[in-house]
């Protein structure tokens, strides 16, 4: 290089070219993007104030601030720290997406308006609280909490947070779950390939999970001990399906709250599911108490 | 009154002739480079055989070293077609068409003229090119290379009509003639040069990341002019070579092995990133996804192996910090206790912890460290905050069965965004000096005014084509180096 002739000479002429060019810079507004407003109907189907989903810093705000965050611990981590009702490696936002939070992830913002409903399973009217000891006994393959105990309700306080100002019986417009095709057979080897390829660098070639360097688990075991069992809404064909179809796999866009979806249609999401949820997995004898007028779904689980 | 208008007219003349000069000149300089280098080749008397396969073979794995492809080819586009924006101060370069199409491409090059353009950055019409197409770097390539390049491009590539995109530069500041006397101060001819203090491996990687890599084009900070402040590393700790820029609102990291550089990177890891684009702590984005998902991939290990080899016995660039100062770390057991979190850790919490999780190590291979990745705690936080709100893709590779990538998080409010990036870059065990949102307005500025690639149609109407909206090409490759 001419290293003399490096640096000075040009200054002037490329400082004036610098200026000019700052001075054509248009100057555009830059802030984040609005919040997704939805919008909100009450039992009679008028519409209500809008919902937004709140952020977790809006916690410290409300007088049960500390309730709420526990809840919110125990969601996130309820194995970790619940390990006496917990017999599965699962957390209740294994499957609630982001803290419960994204539409068609199982949300959980208009589960505190929701309940009591009656429940398909048992056909009974459920509390919520019935249907938080389901999910314990058969997503986290543990035991029912007491429902007085501060865990069940600090759960319950997350919940309510999360349902902001939206009075009971009325409902944020949003879907819990998205549709799939319940008419596709499952084809479980086609599944099992697809496995391989979209879903094994997380969760395991077999189905075991996979934990981070802390031994936390951080992606679910899908199959085995320390799996949901086959109570669990998960173990169905096409409830996973669906789930799998608009939440997995996880971080593969650029847009979405975990860069979620939009690889499998809904073939292969039935097929993957169909041969993941048929690994086996811890049963679950009560199973025979559910849908006791017999109208069982095509994928029940026994 | 009449004494103004005089010194006007005055100045004008003067201005004229110096115009007039620095454009005779510079035309002077254009026709004149390289001349000798370039008369060589046309008049040697072993003209290789341009279409021997296995010169085509070879000059495919220069063309892949060189990384031709992250600028010429736009994503999605015909290969070697151009149309690829890259930003500059001034305004958007496109880069050319360089298939073997007659009209639009360079099917009218000969062999002469294509090692002047690709060595000594003049256009067969003896146009300068701009330095955003690393000559300066290439000039070190052997002509048989050349020659093997030039055989895959006329024989390999297909020919696409196409025709190149005028540069959003505005008049006059987008004449080309200045670039030849650029060229004269900037990009001389010149050889390799091997260090006798390196081993034979160590040397060749050198020549790998000197010339056809082109790293500096990214890594070595520009001085006023544009020019890369250093070639290579002659006057060793004094140089600025690889010592790390900023292009394309992306902070090209230091490649020295100062503490903020490769000093956390060991020889097998940058061996694996060149290879894979991941390795168990961090995984590639932005303009190096582009350069491992085109270039380096393709590479063969021994390749791989010296370039690696080469970066790290680099020593510290000047002024550096060597080491940092010992910190224990307190993030992690304050994020798995999960209380008295301050703002920046709640929107940790809710935001990243559940992909990179609350030791901040993330899952080998598949989501990146936060905790020890030497590009998180950078001094400048330009590569932290674009990936923060644009996301961002690993490349693929031929190890990994999927590939990954990060959502956006544009939709967080700039003081969210400062709160969890000062927790990120001062959290585990990083150290990194804090930022404001004044830093994050200028990325979202910079991100929202980013010139679109070119989109063409060449089926149905060829060399027409059409500029889509900025966002659609959000994750564009866009390096600072092109025509």
């Amino acid at each position: 290089m001419n290293k003399a002739l490096q640096g000075s000479r040009f200054t002037p002429l490329v400082a004036a070219l610098l200026v000019s060019a700052a001075v054509s810079f248009t100057i555009s507004a830059s802030h984040a993007a609005e919040p997704t407003r939805y919008s909100v109907l009450d039992k009679d189907g008028q519409t209500l104030a809008d919902y937004v989903i709140p952020k977790d810093a809006d916690i410290s705000h409300h007088e049960n601030a500390e309730q709420i965050l526990y809840g919110k611990r125990l969601l996130n981590e309820t194995k970790h720290l619940m390990p006496d009702n917990v017999g599965s490696h699962m957390n209740c936002n294994s499957c609630h997406v982001a803290q419960g939070k994204k539409p068609q992830g199982a949300p959980y913002i208009n589960t505190y308006n929701s309940f009591p409903q009656m429940n398909p399973r048992a056909e009974r009217i459920f509390q919520l609280e019935d249907r938080i000891n389901g999910c314990m006994q058969r997503s986290m393959n543990g035991k029912p909490l007491a429902e007085d105990s501060k865990e069940m309700r600090a759960m319950i306080a997350y919940m309510k947070w999360l349902a902001q100002d939206v009075p009971h019986g009325a409902k944020v417009q949003i879907q819990n779950s998205g549709a799939i095709d319940m008419s596709l057979t499952p084809d479980p080897m086609r599944g099992a390939a697809i496995y391989a390829q979209q879903c094994a660098a997380c969760h395991g070639a077999n189905g075991e999970g996979r934990r981070d360097a802390s031994g936390t688990m951080a992606f679910p075991p899908l199959w085995g001990d320390e799996s949901f069992n086959l109570g669990a809404g998960m173990a169905r064909t096409y409830k996973a399906a669906a789930f799998i179809k608009y939440n997995m796999p996880m971080g593969v866009n650029t847009h979405g709250g975990w860069g979620e979806g939009g690889v499998l249609n809904d073939q292969d999401a039935v097929d993957v599911a169909e041969y993941f949820t048929h690994q086996p997995r811890p049963g679950y004898p009560d199973n025979i108490h559910d849908f006791p007028s017999g109208k069982r779904p095509k994928d029940f689980r026994e | 009154m009449g004494k103004t208008p005089k010194i006007i007219t005055l100045l004008a003349a003067l201005a004229a002739v110096g115009i007039g000069g620095g454009m005779l000149g510079a035309h002077f300089l254009s026709q004149h480079r390289a001349s000798n280098d370039t008369d060589q080749v046309r008049e040697s008397s072993a003209q290789p055989d341009l279409t021997d396969p296995r010169l085509i073979q070879q000059g495919a794995y220069i063309a892949r070293t060189a990384d031709c492809a992250a600028c010429h080819t736009t994503p999605g586009g015909a290969p070697y077609a151009g149309g690829l924006a890259m930003q500059t101060p001034l305004g958007a370069i496109y880069s050319t068409n360089i298939t073997p199409d007659l009209n639009t491409g360079i099917g009218h090059y000969s062999l002469a003229d294509f090692t002047r353009a690709v060595k000594h950055g003049v256009r067969a019409d003896n146009q300068p090119l701009y330095p955003a197409m690393p000559y300066p770097s290439y000039a070190i390539m052997p002509d048989e290379d050349i020659a093997a390049l030039y055989a895959f491009f006329m024989h390999e590539v297909d020919a696409v009509n196409q025709a190149n995109g005028e540069s959003t530069i505005p008049w006059p500041l987008n004449m080309r003639w200045p670039m030849s006397w650029w060229q004269l101060l900037f990009a001389p001819e010149r050889e390799f040069v091997a260090n006798e203090q390196l081993t034979p491996e160590e040397n060749h990687g050198a020549y790998l990341i000197e010339g056809p890599g082109h790293c500096g084009a990214c890594h070595t900070p520009r001085g006023l002019a544009y020019q890369e402040k250093a070639m290579n590393l002659a006057k060793l700790e004094k140089s600025d070579f690889l010592s790390g820029a900023v292009i394309d609102g992306w902070r090209a990291k230091s490649l020295r092995s100062e503490a903020r550089g490769l000093d956390s990177w060991s020889k097998e890891e940058l061996a694996l990133f060149f290879k894979t684009g991941r390795t168990d702590k961090v995984a590639a984005f932005g303009a190096m996804a582009d350069v491992i998902e085109h270039s380096t991939r393709y590479m063969t290990d021994a390749d791989i192996n010296a370039m690696a080899a080469y970066l790290k016995q680099l020593p510290p660039a000047k002024n550096k910090i060597l080491a940092f100062e010992p910190k224990e770390d307190t993030t992690t057991a304050l994020l798995q206790a999960g209380v008295n979190l301050d703002k920046g850790a709640t929107v940790y919490v809710e935001n990243c912890q559940v992909c990179h999780r609350a030791d901040g190590l993330g899952m080998p291979r598949v989501f990146p460290a936060l905790a020890g990745n030497s590009a998180i705690f950078a001094k400048n936080p330009q590569s932290v905050i674009q990936i923060t709100l644009e996301g961002g893709k690993t490349p693929s590779n031929d190890v990994d069965v999927m590939d990954f990538a990060m959502p956006s998080f544009n939709h967080l409010s700039n003081q969210e965004l400062v709160a969890v990036i000062n927790f990120i870059r001062n959290g585990w065990q990083n150290q990194a000096p804090e930022i404001s949102a004044n830093q994050i307005d200028h990325i979202r500025k910079f991100l929202l005014n980013k010139a679109p690639n070119l989109v063409f149609n060449t089926v149905s109407n060829p060399g027409s084509h059409s500029v889509t909206s900025p966002g659609a090409s959000a994750s564009a490759s866009t390096r600072g180096v092109d025509e």
